[in-house]
Parts: C-alpha cells; structure tokens; sequence
C-alpha cells in the first residue's frame, strides 16, 4: 500500500511539472526550433 | 531505513516514467514552435542564367542573377494577435530582392506570411499579402513542419498566389542528415507583374498591362527537407518566366528570366550547421527523453525490490532446524506456527 502510494506521489510530481514546464518555456527559448528559408526566387 | 530507501526508490521510478510519458505527449507538441521574432538572410544564385533586357526587348544569356531573400518575424503583430485569440502565431515579413549582374535591383517581391506557431497551419490575420495583394493562404510556405511526415504537402506558391501539392519523392543523404525530397512542379501560368519594377526602367506594371504584355511562370522547385525541424537544408528552383504578347500580334514570346537557381554554398553550409544544433533540442524532447526516463525508471523500480528483498531478509527471524520441525509436529503441530513465521511477508 505504502508503495502504491510512493508511486502515486511521483507520478502527480511528474505531471505537475509537466505542465508547469509548458507555459515556463519562453516560445523563443531555447527549445524553439529555427527553420530556415530556401528558394522562391522573385520576378527579375 | 532501507524500505524508506525503497519507498523513494518506487516513487523516482513512477515520477521518471510518467514524465518521460509527459514529455512526449504533452510538453513536445505545446513547446516546440517556431521562434516569432526571427531574423533570417538567405543568398540564392543562378548562374549562366538568361535575364530580359527591357530596351531591346530581349533575353541576355550568360548572366549572374543573385537573390537575397529575407524572413523578419514581427514580434508585435504575433503578440497582438495572440493576445486577442490565445493562438500562438508566427507572422514573417519576408522579401525577395533580386540583383543582377551590375548590382541593380531587378525585381523586390515582399510578403505577409502569417502561420501557426506550432502546426504550420496559414492564419489569415495581421495583413496577408503578396506583393500587397490581400490573399488567403492554403498549405505551408518556406518551411515544412515539424515531425515532417515523408507525403505530399500543399505548399503555396507565391508567383501564382496559389497552392498546389509538393510531392515527396524519397529520402537521401545529405551533409550527414538524413533528408526527405520534395519536388513541385509549377506549369505555364500567367502570373502578375510584380509592382517594384527593375531600376532604370520607366515603364509601370500597369503601363505593360494595357500594352497587353502578359508575364508568364514555370518553375520545378526542389526541396531537402530535415524531418525533425521541417528546415529545407537546401533548395533549387529551375525557374522559367516570359513576356508573352497578344496572339494577334504575331510576336514570339521574350524571356524574362531563366536560370537554375540555387542556395550560395557558404548559406548552405551555414543552414545545416545551424539545422544539426536545432534538431538534438528537438531530438532530446521528442525521443531521447521519453525514451530514456522510462529506462531509468525500471531500472529504479528493479533497484527498489533489490533494496526491499534485502532488508526482509535482514529482519526476518531464522528458520527452525528441521529437526525441531519435526518434533514439534510430534508436539500437536506447533511446527505450522514456526513455517509461518519464516514465510515471506506481504508484498510491497
């Protein structure tokens, strides 16, 4: 029982900081990612 | 001390594999997106290309036709707009300019490109535009999405100011990346003229129109795509455009630009340095992570019953001799009560 309930405990942690993590992360920090641009070549 | 000891154990086990759970199905899709205040330059290059001389009339060959395109991402407008909708949004102002062989601007094409921050999806909002034309975009534009998936994608075009799909056509090798191809291919269509006309040359886009010149585009545009970021680490349009006339005037159609354009080396070099730096973030959080704690986790759980086993055995009392067993079956069966004593105790 006790252990069940050890796991119970780590598991909410877990989800707790799973979703404190999200609005945490800056949308520019560091795990954005950068794309990159490549050819549309304009009208000469 | 140690059933404490593996009490915690149990709970680091159960923490690590619901957060590496949590990380994949949570924390990846609303964390990874793309950056709204990016500043970007991209040099493109056509060699040996075919260019219009507008005095005579005519296409030059052999010239070397340079093109710098760059992505602004307007911060404020991407803010605004999330704070009315609480859609997270990139909003790119990107520019095509196009230089030629003397340095003089030929052509500067500008764009509104609004999208979801996360999906890639168009959003209509903050001025969409081409070329100051008001449109609504359908499909992805310069860069694919994250977790690109080896199929065919609607991209937009922005000469025709329509979509139509790019097809995936495999995955190959490149600078050490594993890529999917795509290739687009735009057939013949009469396109506008853009309004920044070349320097030097007096003539309005309206002023050709009424002359009833019609600009005419074809392009195959191909694309290396990394999966993970949806970066094109490299790209090449084979690009057709000509001055067609009226068909009553009997005048063969002028070219007005021709030539395989490519991404300048130092650029491409430069992209798949910066692509290998982004995608191990990406990596991390999509698949090592969750991959990696749950591991830890059993292996804490394993841990855990070791630990557990052996602070039982520690205090559980020793067994009778058998043949103390066996007297004191002969004594009315106490021997039962002994076995008993000696037995596992409950389980965790």
């Amino acid at each position: 029982m006790r252990a069940l309930i050890a796991a119970a405990v780590g598991a909410v942690v877990a989800v707790l900081m799973a979703f404190v993590a999200v609005p945490l992360a800056d949308q520019n920090g560091p795990t954005t990612a950068k794309p990159l641009l490549t050819s549309a070549p304009a009208h000469p | 001390m140690r059933q404490r000891l593996s009490l915690v154990l149990v709970a680091l086990a159960a923490f690590l594999a619901v957060l590496g759970v949590m990380l994949r199905v949570w924390v990846y899709p609303h964390v990874v997106a793309v950056p709204d205040n990016q500043y970007q330059a991209v040099v493109l290059e056509a060699k040996d290309a075919t260019l219009i001389d507008y005095s005579k009339m005519a296409g030059v060959p052999h010239q070397h036709v340079t093109i710098v395109e760059t992505l602004k991402g307007d911060a404020g407008a991407a803010e605004a707009y999330q704070r009315r909708t609480g859609r997270s949004v990139v909003v790119w102002d990107a520019l095509s300019y196009v230089l030629g062989n003397d340095g003089k601007r030929l052509s500067a094409i500008p764009e509104v490109y609004p999208f979801d921050a996360h999906t890639q999806e168009p959003v209509h909002c903050c001025g969409e535009n081409v070329d100051g034309q008001a449109l609504s975009r359908v499909g992805i534009e310069y860069k694919f999405p994250f977790d690109t998936q080896p199929h065919d994608y609607q991209y937009f075009d922005p000469q025709t100011r329509t979509s139509a799909p790019i097809h995936y056509k495999g995955t190959t090798q490149l600078d050490g990346l594993t890529v999917y191809y795509f290739e687009q291919t735009i057939p013949w269509t009469r396109v506008p003229f853009p309004k920044a006309m070349p320097d030097g040359v007096a003539i309005t886009p309206q002023q050709i129109d009424s002359l009833g010149y019609q600009r005419w585009y074809t392009t195959v545009r191909k694309f290396w795509v990394d999966p993970v970021t949806g970066a094109p680490i490299n790209g090449e349009e084979v690009h057709n455009e000509q001055l067609r006339m009226p068909p009553s005037s009997g005048m063969a159609p002028v070219t007005i630009f021709s030539g395989d354009v490519k991404i300048r080396p130092d650029y491409q070099a430069a992209t798949v340095a910066l692509v290998k730096k982004e995608r191990t973030l990406l990596l991390l959080l999509r698949d090592d992570l969750p991959t990696g704690l749950p591991l830890l986790g059993v292996a804490a759980l394993a841990l855990a019953f070791v630990v557990e086993g052996r602070a039982r055995r520690r205090t559980a009392p020793p067994t009778l001799p058998v043949a103390s067993v066996a007297d004191a079956d002969e004594h009315g069966g106490a021997g039962e009560t002994a076995t008993a004593k000696g037995a596992p105790a409950a389980p965790l």
